[in-house]
């Protein structure tokens, strides 16, 4: 038996991280493995990609419990999309053995107006469903469509925040079982960041590595380049204004991107598509490029 | 005498809200307006186009006679939030809260407060004709329109009320309200008496309340005077973040008056030929170009279709601009007569 591997998915908005983790996820369930895909900002992006309207809608109805039960949207792939106020009452049930529906409600309130005040709360909740699915096993492959790079920081340390500020107590537990199962190697545990060939993409990327390198050095990293346009070799002008503009901006972009590239130094890259136009078709078109990470 | 006027820049991360921001500002102060552009966390190179040292306060270039930029620092900001409306020794006792210091970095709308709050005094300083504020990225949205109202909630408090049960609070209620049950498992489920602590907390956030309220007073009449641009790209996502502001926006400012298609492949590509006899390299990039151009005009179309907008697009360049000539040359003169700034 393989160890469980949780694949978290991040990148500055406009990165096109949902896409990535959607083709992630869909590589390896045609590899044959079960996979689990979560939206863990409920933006709707990972459900769409995936062929869902709205995963939200869908465990609102179906699950009765919670942030729900998982939908599966094809054999071998479940896609829950993270509702706060569900995932936080789920939370306080399961994990912090809150006993009855009727105190669950008053204290799921309290949480709420504290999230916006105490650190850690709101990422902890979130970050606790993903992982307690991890731990409560039957997925070969968790994949999160998470936070963006400037908010991944706030959900990985969540557990430690959480460690400094009560040093006991069941939540203080609880955040130390969390943390463990992101350091100690019992699962898996991978960061994807994906990054467009851009400045600011490209230097906030670099900043999340040096973060990583410094606080959880045991969480592997894959940088992937998104959107890398092909090049255009050298060829005689057309002669045509439009067709040598065209040859002229593509060229100047190319070498604007490989720029960035140096600087970024991904593991992969994947293409610019050009013409797809449902979230559906970017992901079949992604397939091939992630089906060997 | 006429009113400084406050244009707000949004639109979804990496649309190019930034350079938009600049590129306006640019192109007004050159049409005689002391403009001063706001912004958060710009590209090194767009730093350099506006060619100031951006700090917290506002900086000029001697090119540029009627530019400013100013930079902001949000967790700056904040401390200067406490110091302003705060007793001295309740402001060094928030600045030095753990819970403070959190709430800097977490509280959703703290970057987009500051923004705001920065904005307003600037707006109110006279110095200025035109005040141009570019959206923090992380918020991106409508929070920057709510962060003031949000801030008052929290500093009002919401919680400080569910903590004690009163709405002006003394520091001994917090113990007597303990004795309820929800608080009591909630203080077990948390341990520590971290709820004590946040509350105690929230007691000295409380004495900076009728400061905060009337900030956030201003600032909403702000919004609701503002002109407000949303940019976005012609893909999905982020004409998704357009649309939301369309629908949203009118509840908490004005309509948004225009929005801004960057970074455009030009029409005219669509459904363009090599000439006969070209290279087939070019022949495949003219079509794979027309192609893209074809998808982004049908977006467009739809959201127009929907929104009915002033629209101005904006061509996808080669290079990002370097120079206050490059910002300038991007802003067509539509654009700035949709805004109403383009002579002064």
């Amino acid at each position: 038996m393989t160890r469980e591997r949780l694949d978290l998915v991040t990148g500055k908005g406009g990165s096109g991280r949902s896409a990535v983790a959607a083709a992630m996820a869909v590589a390896a369930v045609d590899d044959g493995a079960r996979v689990l895909a979560i939206d863990m900002d409920a933006t709707g992006g990972l459900p769409a990609h995936l062929g869902m309207r709205s995963a939200r809608f869908e465990s609102r109805v179906r699950g009765g419990g919670g942030s729900g039960e998982p939908t599966e949207v094809r054999p071998g792939l479940s896609v829950i999309a993270i509702d706060r106020a569900a995932a936080l009452s789920e939370y306080l049930r399961v994990q912090m053995s809150v006993p009855t529906a009727a105190t669950v409600g008053p204290i799921a309130r309290i949480f709420d107006a504290l999230a916006s005040t105490a650190p850690a709360i709101r990422e902890i909740v979130t970050l606790g469903k993903v992982l307690w699915e991890v731990k409560r096993g039957g997925w070969d492959l968790v994949v999160g469509d998470a936070p963006s790079t400037g908010q991944i920081p706030g959900y990985l340390r969540a557990p430690r925040t959480i460690g400094e500020l009560v040093p006991k107590g069941r939540i203080r537990n609880q955040a130390d079982w969390m943390d463990s199962i992101l350091t100690d190697g019992s699962a898996t545990t991978r960061l994807v960041v994906v990054s467009v060939l851009e400045e600011l993409p490209v230097t906030e990327t670099s900043e999340l590595v040096s973060w990583l390198d410094s606080e959880f050095p045991s969480i592997h990293r894959t940088i992937v380049a998104n959107r890398a346009l092909s090049p255009l070799p050298a060829t005689e002008p057309s002669g045509d204004g439009i067709t040598d503009h065209a040859a002229d901006l593509q060229r100047a972009l190319v070498a604007e991107q490989s720029d960035w590239e140096k600087v970024l130094s991904p593991d992969h890259t994947l293409p610019a598509l050009f013409g797809p136009t449902g979230p559906e078709d970017v992901v079949a078109h992604l397939l091939e490029g992630v089906a060997t990470w | 005498m006429v009113n400084p006027r406050l244009l707000v820049v949004t639109g979804a991360g990496g649309v190019g809200k930034t350079t938009i921001s600049a590129a306006v500002a640019t192109t007004a102060a050159r049409a005689g307006w002391r403009t001063l552009v706001v912004t958060v966390d710009p590209a090194k190179r767009l730093a350099t186009a506006l060619g100031v040292e951006l700090g917290s306060e506002p900086s000029t270039d001697p090119h540029e006679p009627n530019l400013a930029a100013a930079m902001l620092d949000a967790a700056g900001s904040w401390r200067i939030v406490a110091r302003r409306h705060a007793d001295p020794e309740v402001a060094d006792r928030l600045i030095d809260n753990e819970f403070f210091v959190a709430a800097t970095n977490h509280f959703p709308a703290s970057q987009s407060y500051a923004a705001a709050d920065e904005a307003a005094g600037f707006v109110g300083s006279g110095e200025w004709d035109l005040v141009v504020v570019d959206t923090p990225p992380a918020s991106g949205g409508i929070e920057f329109f709510t962060a003031p109202a949000q801030m008052t909630d929290l500093v009002g408090g919401r919680l400080l009320r569910f903590l004690t049960g009163s709405r002006i609070p003394g520091r001994n209620l917090f113990f007597r309200a303990a004795a309820r049950p929800a608080l009591r498992i909630a203080d077990a489920v948390l341990g520590a008496h971290l709820l004590e602590r946040v509350a105690q907390f929230l007691m000295d956030l409380r004495t900076t309340y009728d400061g905060v309220a009337s900030r956030a007073a201003t600032m909403e009449r702000l919004f609701r005077a503002a002109t407000t641009l949303v940019v976005t790209t012609s893909d999905a996502g982020p004409v998704g973040e357009a649309a939301r502001f369309f629908d949203e926006l009118p509840e908490v400012a004005s309509e948004p008056r225009a929005v801004v298609f960057n970074r455009s492949i030009p029409e005219e590509w669509i459904g363009a030929t090599a000439p006969e006899g070209a290279d087939p390299l070019l022949v495949a990039n003219l079509e794979a170009w027309s192609a893209e151009s074809e998808r982004q005009r049908d977006l467009r179309s739809t959201f127009l279709r929907r929104y009915r907008s002033d629209m101005v697009s904006i061509p996808l360049m080669k290079t990002p601009p370097t120079g206050h000539d490059q910002l300038a040359s991007m802003i067509p003169s539509e654009l700035m007569s949709i805004l109403g700034i383009d002579n002064h």
